[in-house]
């Protein structure tokens, strides 16, 4: 009998600078430790069997990550709550759980993550008008991006029309507190697709944002956290408990 | 009011600024370097602490914390309630960079506090290439570098580790040394310290009174005088009560002695990322090229009893996948079939393995490997150290030609296929045979692998002999040798580089200059301390990585500080030279090293001591060793 445990936790504080990999081990520690009867992989170097949906990258915070793991028997949902966040580190919670049965695992039903941006603008004139503005910038059936990726130390260059990957974009308009030494912390919140048939890091989000707004800002100090995650189901989304 | 406010600006002015901070995370590779927050790592109110210790490990932190003397000091340390004991790794240079930009001095991981604040910074000095890291750490942390500027209010900068066998060179730097093993004199320190603070501390005064304890040198209580031709004529304490000669410390009864059942489990992957079991100390084999083999001894087992039963609480406490049986030659130790065969019944289960870092070449390494490896084949890696059988005599390497084959043969036969095989060059007597001996070598293996039969064969056979150029250390038989210059070493890398054609073997070597350079710290005096200076200035640091190594700089700090390199790495020594580190006594007697030295000219081999005592003088110096 498979036994398949859906797990939502956050990722915050510094623990946004724990790597994908870091997770995994850091995952399989806190299990044996707490003696949860995870199962294993069979062969010559068995790893758990454990998948987070859509890693983040590094440098993200989260207030909704999703794992699925396969235990081999059944404990009760708050014993393995009340375990786990024992042995995790304080900004890693589990925050619920759920059994599944569920043939499709979590990583292949997510579709898309809600982000909240936070970064510092220095030439933003107003607040008022950029919400129009956006509104205009999605309309385009076509927002194209260049990317730069490594592939064995390559430097692989491609454009891509990124406007299907992009949900929706709005602004947080009602803080008072955003003009910080002459510059604007603006705070966005986005969403976007976030699947094995189409992904969008938030901060190719941002570049494009960038070029459309011309707005002069520095992407590498955006703060970002991912405040959900949704699978699509004929086109409305849904959170995958 | 005031008071308050006054001890709240000294709480903010201890910490570092959290948003320079969190800014330069953004900017650096690998940020969790530096976050701290690790499962079992310890925070404690440093305002509440009677002393604060920094322990420094001067390498970045993916080596620090594969280091398991830090998890032992630091976990005893932090046992007493009156200590609190944190981490500081050298930040990689992209981090430097950014804390310089940003104004932040070298903090602990702990509670981000700068080391400055702290009572002591203890170093381990774990290989010589690190000390322009200790520098620049010390000035990272804007600590005065050198000793003698460091005054009352500034934190008392110690070192201790293999390396402190010879502290010479970083001697300027250092307040004291603790020679040998630190488990028990670290906590007498640290009382004696307590009792000088809290009655008008004056750091001259506190010193004069270590400086007593068995194992503290104290380099500022001696002078040094020197003869014409630049050799030592003799060392004389200034200061009443320093010792002539400092003997290193050792724990008598390892069995008993403290060992941690919680280790700090790194959130990123580390050299090492398992739990260490330190199964003994010291070595029986008798290497002539091997500091560690003398400095350790005596031989000190721990029981199956102690280790089972400290390995099921590691296992609970970190959650680790994997047990390495470490020491200086794991298979050596007497009970290993039972001990291995015990971790693996208890934790098969839990999917923890068991492995042995350090293999000898014969079938009894062999068998016990394929008792913990399962089926799962990885790569083997073996020492022979050289290539004749002539050569491995010299230096006592006691590995025959015959276990070789053997070992091999079984290796192959169990389904082993890729090797990776261990040498050194330079060794003292070497000649183009032994030379040659390395490629004779590999190209055997290659033909046992060969003349096995088709169906027996498993897998893709792949030879590494990887070389090294012998660094002769201080306390070794060879402790007198001449090192190959830099020229004779690469005309030997040539040699084996035009011999070694074949696709199933690979040849690749370690850098000479770096070799050299190991060899003039690991030698020499006091002085060298103006010219480590000076490199540093000069902008040396990280030099054992060799994407960071800068020979010419180095030979510029030498020429600038009027020092001859080559007086250290490449001069042979008379027996009767006054050497650097003589004034310690690791209680191996000189006579001892002198007479290893002569039977190392015709290859007479030295029998491994569980065999019988060979008198090297460690069992008079220390009651309770068992060799």
């Amino acid at each position: 009998m498979l036994m398949t445990l859906r797990v939502k936790f956050t990722k915050e504080g510094y623990l946004k600078y724990i790597s994908h990999l870091d997770m995994m081990r850091l995952f399989d520690r806190a299990f044996r430790r707490g003696n949860i009867p995870i199962r294993y992989s069979q062969g010559f170097n068995p790893q758990p069997k454990l998948s987070i949906a859509n890693p983040l990258a590094l440098g993200i915070e989260s207030q909704e990550e999703f794992m699925d793991i396969e235990l081999s028997e059944r404990i009760p949902e708050t014993d393995f709550i009340d375990i786990m966040n024992k042995e995790l580190p304080e900004g890693i919670r589990i925050i619920d759980v759920k059994y599944v049965d569920d043939k499709r695992i979590v990583s292949s039903i997510v579709g898309w993550s809600y982000y909240e941006i936070k970064v510092k603008v220095n030439n933003m004139e107003d607040l008022d008008s950029l919400q129009y503005s956006i509104d205009r910038w999605l309309r385009n059936t076509e927002i194209l991006l260049e990317r730069t990726r490594y592939k064995k130390g390559k430097e692989i260059k491609d454009i891509k029309n990124i406007r299907p990957l992009i949900g929706n974009v709005t602004i947080d308009r009602n803080d008072e507190n955003l003009k910080k030494d002459n510059g604007y912390v603006l705070r966005l919140y986005c969403l976007l697709k976030s699947n094995d048939s189409g992904n969008l890091k938030p901060t190719d989000f941002l570049k494009a944002f960038k070029e459309y707004t011309g707005f002069d800002m520095d992407i590498e100090m955006a703060d970002i956290k991912r405040l959900n995650m949704y699978t699509d189901v004929d086109g409305s989304i849904q959170s995958p408990m | 009011m005031l008071i308050l406010y006054l001890v709240q600006m000294k709480r903010w002015l201890e910490m570092i600024d959290k948003n320079s901070f969190d800014r330069v995370l953004k900017k650096v590779e690998k940020p969790a370097r530096y976050i701290g927050m690790e499962k079992n790592s310890i925070k404690k109110d440093l305002q509440k602490a009677d002393i604060k210790f920094a322990f420094g490990f001067p390498d970045v932190y993916e080596v620090g914390m594969s280091h398991l003397g830090l998890h032992i000091l630091y976990n005893l340390l932090n046992k007493e309630d009156y200590i609190a004991c944190e981490r500081v790794f050298a930040p990689w240079a992209d981090m430097e960079k950014e804390m310089r930009k940003e104004g932040i001095p070298l903090f602990t991981l702990e509670s981000r506090e700068p080391v400055k604040s702290f009572d002591f910074v203890g170093f381990t000095l774990q290989y010589e290439m690190s000390y322009t890291n200790i520098i620049n750490m010390l000035d990272l942390g804007d600590i005065p570098i050198y000793s003698k500027d460091r005054k009352d209010n500034d934190p008392l900068v110690i070192a201790g580790g293999p390396c402190a066998y010879n502290p010479e060179p970083i001697a300027d730097f250092i307040d004291f040394f603790v020679i040998g093993e630190a488990e028990e004199i670290l906590l007498d320190i640290m009382a004696i310290y307590k009792k000088f603070k809290s009655n008008r501390y004056k750091k001259i005064e506190f010193l004069k009174e270590v400086s007593k304890l068995e194992g503290v040198y104290v380099p500022q209580f001696y002078d040094i005088f020197y003869k014409e031709d630049n050799t030592i004529d003799r060392m004389e304490p200034i200061v009443e009560g320093a010792p002539k000669v400092v003997r290193k410390r050792i724990i008598k009864e390892l069995d008993k002695s403290y060992y941690p059942e919680k280790i700090i489990v790194p959130f990123i992957e580390t050299v090492h990322d398992r739990i260490p079991l330190e199964i003994f100390r010291g070595c029986t084999r008798g290497c002539r090229f091997c500091q560690a083999g003398m400095i350790y001894r005596p031989v000190r087992e721990k029981t199956v009893d102690t280790l089972t039963e400290l390995a099921e609480r590691l296992v609970n406490s970190t959650g680790y996948g994997d047990i390495s049986l470490t020491s200086l030659s794991s298979c050596d130790y007497s009970q290993i079939k039972l001990l291995v065969s015990e971790l693996i019944d208890n934790y098969k289960e839990k999917q923890i393995g068991v492995s042995l870092p350090s293999l000898r070449l014969d079938s009894f390494s062999l068998e016990i490997l394929k008792e913990i490896e399962k089926i799962r084949k990885t790569g083997l890696t073996f020492a022979p150290e050289a290539g004749s059988q002539r050569m491995r005599d010299v230096i006592n390497k006691g590995v025959t030609e015959e276990d070789l084959e053997t070992a091999v043969t079984y290796a192959f036969e169990e389904g082993w296929s890729t090797i990776k095989l261990y040498f050194m060059i330079g060794l003292p007597t070497e000649t183009k045979a032994d030379i040659l001996g390395i490629k004779d070598l590999g190209y055997k293996v290659k033909n046992i692998f060969f003349s096995l039969p088709k169906e027996k064969r498993k897998g893709n056979l792949k030879i590494t002999l990887s070389v090294s150029c012998f660094v002769p250390k201080p306390f070794t038989p060879f402790q007198w040798i001449g090192q190959n210059s830099i020229d004779e070493f690469y005309e030997k890398i040539k040699l084996l580089k035009k011999e070694i054609r074949d696709n199933k073997v690979t040849f690749n070597y370690h850098d000479p200059k770096i070799s050299y350079l190991e060899a003039v710290l690991a030698r020499g005096d006091r002085r060298l301390s103006k010219a480590l200076f000076k490199a540093w200035e000069l902008g040396c640091k990280f030099d054992g990585w060799s994407d960071f190594f800068d020979y010419n700089k180095w030979m510029e700090a030498f020429k600038a500080s009027g020092i001859d390199p080559d007086f250290y790495a490449l001069r042979k020594r008379n027996i009767d030279e006054l050497l650097p580190w003589d004034f310690i006594d690791i209680g191996v007697d000189k006579e001892y090293l002198i007479s290893e030295y002569e039977k190392a000219k015709d290859g007479t081999l030295t029998r491994d001591c569980r065999l019988g005592c060979n008198n090297c003088g460690i069992n008079r110096s220390f009651l309770g060793g068992v060799c």
